[in-house]
């Protein structure tokens, strides 16, 4: 396993002879070799594992990329590619004596095609400056992870963002037209086409979400849609997480596709309002905000339709966020809840597992007696139209309570997949959970993954140690695979 | 392809059909899109996939569902309205009986990919049978899902190489309460991506945009309320010759579409193109003056269907021009024996194909011809 622990870079002379060479295609102040430099690339947003990486380098083009990756290819040294590093699953967690591919560099915005609604971009561009560049022709970038003023359409790419609007507009790979990618030998290639539909085997979108394990995006071209016309909002407070969540698949149920459906807890909200003071209500023990944009007339008829749901099951307030910077304070509470929580507990982990939708009542109760049998505090904020969890298992270092907490927040997920869900809903496996990826998937399906890993990259050389379980990183094995529930049940059959 | 066809009734019979029939092997299933793609190898043994038919669950409350991938899409929608729900999928070919699997496998799609995408993007989780005989799982039961690769991907479009699909779970949406659909006469196919426009610039959000007999439909999706006010200010927006249509008139119109989409003429070759958008009103004039005809086109999409001389010159200019424009094209129906070009122009990402396909299938014994040249037949190999 990665070491909590910094460890030194090793094999110095490698990492001399690697950087004289990086210097022959690159810029020297785009290769970085000092201690100190090395260090700020050490971790992503999992700070949990470290790792200082022997070279980093900062080329400023798709040539450039491609130069440095045949340099990695040619003394197989392992490389990773990395973008603002805001990823939280540790997929751009530096290999020890690998490289470091920062991306940041390549962060134009080529092309607005307004008539064409597409953008083309260099995938160190920040996601919110995608609609930012987009909003004055009326037009935006529809995934909206929480973190993005800070991630880049590059990382987007490689994690399959997601976002709170997902719900309704999908993730980043039903948003990606065309790629241009660095194929792990330096080789370039073009995956998709300036149209969704494309002939012949999609590996646009089998490169969509791989972790960063199958090449390097370069060049990216998304759909931007129409802003719509009306945007309705709501913050809904509910006397318990159970009517909370029976008020989300009421609203299901009544043929009504919200853009977003989001979740708090008492704990939660206690955090955001002390952080931005959102105007949530902190005693409630629970609260929904459901969005909903769309032509106005249809807006207005299902927003009171909504309403009336939320009342009917004993809403206890019902806010109607009714201008745009009202709005703006709702979403701003629930966007800055993770970075809250830090408020009211020294350390947490967030968890991004995900169950089918009907189990949400289920699934949060057995996190709060999972967490009182532990002795720890979970807040929970989460995406209640999808199932898609982020319980935060707060938990103080210094307390020698880490180990604990990631104990605890690992059995989180490994639930959601008991329960029927999935370890990761948009965070991503990485390093954090490739040791759990045998909770999910059978050998047989693990090993079918490392042939496409094996057809793009056969050396194996792109971000290795992500996504699927190592000896060297789980031990022996990984722990053992379960049967979904509806195998057990007997509803469906694996052989 | 050989006569020999097999007909397995589960997992397990598809899985050793596979693994234990020498040679090619060609997945089959209500053989609605058998001459789609590359031709396949001559001594193919066909596996139907048919016996893998049926809901395997759905889960309502979810919005999911798991299906064998031999059942017909049309019995999984009827199954699925009776819940109010669908799969917000309507390639032409639905009509005919195709199977969910041949539709996802041939990556076929109709008019509210507009608004929905295909299915690579409503295929939440697969089942695949490789050729080895390894079953393998991808994805799962919940819409949002990152964990592992997406194979679902590599499978769509695959026509059947790689592996051969044996379940599919899909994500559901709500059958709309009401649907209106208003028309707008085009005057040419040049005049297409602006017409197109006029309608998408509008905020009444059209769940499907389609060219079809010198009209533009643009089909509305909502609440009773919500469509009527919507297509009532599309046509003020739209101005001149523009109308809502009667629910008949709709509906035939809706047909006359798919009629056009899904033909099967004995003396063309059908072709589906795509391009970007304001590319495709010129493509398209290029192309009938070639000889196209029969053109359907989703100006908001820049996906057309059409037919063209079943010449194998013509095809190959049709794949050659848009190609020139990025795009993408394949072969659909085509008179037997017609030796026509199914795609177009190696793209670069072959070599990824290729290398992957190694991983999967070395002696490319699935589908094999299907996706030819891109991937090529072996050295050696029957063909």
């Amino acid at each position: 396993m990665t070491s909590m622990s910094t460890t030194t870079t090793a094999a110095s002379g490698t990492a001399t002879a690697l950087a004289r060479e990086f210097a022959a295609v690159l810029p020297e102040t785009c290769v970085i070799t000092d201690e100190v430099g090395l260090r700020s690339y050490e971790c992503d947003g999992l700070t949990g594992f470290r790792q200082v990486p022997a070279v980093v380098v900062l080329p400023r083009d798709t040539e450039e990329v491609a130069a440095c990756v045949r340099i990695c290819a040619r003394h197989r040294v392992p490389f990773v590619a990395r973008g603002a590093g805001t990823g939280l699953s540790g997929g751009a967690l530096p290999v020890v004596d690998g490289v470091v591919i920062s991306l940041q560099k390549l962060r134009r915005i080529l092309e607005i095609d307004v008539e064409n609604r597409r953008a083309v971009l260099e995938p160190g561009v920040f996601n919110l400056d995608i609609s930012r560049a987009a909003g004055p022709h009326g037009l935006y970038y529809a995934p909206d992870p929480s973190s993005q003023q800070v991630c880049t359409i590059g990382g987007n790419v490689a994690e399959n963002s997601g976002g709170a609007h997902c719900l309704k507009y999908g993730f980043t790979t039903n948003h990606v037209l065309e790629m241009e990618v660095v194929l792990a030998d330096g080789s370039v290639v073009t995956l998709g086409g300036p149209t969704a539909e494309q002939a012949g085997p999609d590996l646009r979108g089998v490169f969509l979400g791989s972790e960063g394990t199958l090449g390097i995006c370069t060049k990216v071209t998304v759909r931007l849609l129409r802003k719509p016309e009306a945007v309705r909002t709501v913050l809904a407070d509910f006397p318990s997480v159970e009517a909370a969540g029976e008020t989300v698949g009421a609203i299901v149920d009544a043929a009504i596709v919200p853009a977003a459906v989001e979740m708090m807890d008492s704990l939660a909200m206690e955090a955001a309002e002390a952080a931005v003071g959102a105007g949530y209500t902190v005693e409630s023990p629970s609260a929904l905000i459901i969005e909903l944009d769309g032509p106005a007339e249809e807006c207005d008829e299902q927003f009171a339709e909504i309403t009336r749901i939320c009342e009917e099951h004993g809403s206890t307030r019902i806010h109607v966020a009714d201008s745009a910077d009202e709005r703006a304070r709702v979403w701003k509470g629930r966007k800055a809840a993770f970075a809250a929580v830090g408020r009211i507990s020294p350390d947490y982990i967030v968890q991004d597992g995900v169950v089918p939708r009907t189990r949400l009542a289920e699934v949060l109760a057995q996190i709060a007696t999972m967490g009182s049998e532990v002795g720890l505090r979970v807040a929970n904020v989460f995406h209640a139209g999808d199932g898609n969890l982020h319980p935060l298992v707060l938990y103080s270092e210094s307390a020698g309570e880490h180990d604990k907490a990631e104990d605890l927040s690992s059995r989180i997920a490994e639930l959601c997949v008991e329960l029927g869900g999935s370890l990761s809903g948009e965070h991503g496996i990485g390093a954090d959970k490739a040791c759990s990826m045998g909770r999910m998937f059978t050998d047989d399906d693990l090993a079918v993954m490392q042939r496409v890993r094996t057809g793009f990259d056969a050396a194996g050389l792109c971000n290795p140690g992500k996504i699927f379980p190592t000896p060297r990183l789980c031990g022996e094995r990984p722990g053992p695979f379960r049967p979904h529930p509806l195998e057990e049940a007997g509803v469906i059959s694996r052989l | 392809m050989s006569t020999t066809s097999l007909s397995p009734g589960s997992l397990v019979e598809l899985r050793d059909a596979v693994r234990d029939t020498p040679g090619p092997v060609v997945a089959t299933g209500a053989g609605t899109a058998a001459d789609w793609g590359g031709a396949v190898a001559a001594d193919a043994t066909a596996v139907s996939v048919a016996g893998l038919s049926g809901v395997i669950a759905h889960n309502p409350g979810d919005m999911t569902v798991s299906v064998g991938a031999g059942t017909p899409l049309s019995d999984l929608q009827a199954t699925l309205a009776e819940s109010g729900q669908r799969v917000a999928f309507d390639a032409a070919r639905v009509r005919r009986g195709a199977t969910v699997g041949g539709l996802f496998a041939t990556a076929d799609a109709g008019p509210l990919a507009l608004g929905f995408g295909s299915l690579r993007d409503l295929v939440i989780g697969v089942t695949v049978v490789l050729a080895d005989g390894t079953v393998a799982r991808s994805g799962g039961h919940v819409i949002k899902n990152v964990a592992g690769y997406d194979l679902a991907k590599l499978l769509h479009g695959a026509y059947g190489t790689f592996g051969i699909v044996a379940e599919v779970v899909l994500r559901l949406h709500p059958v709309s309460a009401a649907t209106r659909t208003v028309a707008l006469p085009v005057a040419d196919l040049a005049a297409l991506p602006a017409a197109g426009r006029a309608v998408t610039d509008t905020p009444v959000e059209a769940g499907a945009l389609e060219v079809v007999d010198g009209r533009l439909l643009a089909l509305l999706e909502g609440t009773e309320a919500g469509v009527d006010g919507r297509a009532t200010r599309l046509v003020e927006l739209l101005g001149g010759a523009a109308e809502v249509l009667s629910p008949a008139d709709a509906d035939a119109a809706w047909d006359a579409h798919r009629a056009t989409v899904d033909r099967r003429p004995d003396d063309a070759a059908v072709l589906r193109v795509g391009v970007a958008p304001t590319r495709l009103g010129d493509l398209l004039t290029g192309l009938v003056d070639l000889g196209g005809s029969h053109v359907t086109a989703a100006p908001a999409t820049g996906v057309a269907t059409l037919s063209v001389p079943a010449d194998p010159g013509v095809v190959e200019t049709v794949h050659a021009r848009v190609a020139a424009l990025g795009g993408t094209s394949t072969l659909r129906a085509h008179p037997a024996g017609a030796d026509v070009p199914a795609w177009g122009p190696t793209p670069t990402s072959a070599v990824v194909l290729r290398s992957v396909a190694a991983a999967f299938d070395p002696d490319q014994r699935l589908g094999r011809g299907r996706l030819a040249p891109w991937l090529p037949v072996p050295t050696g190999a029957s063909a």
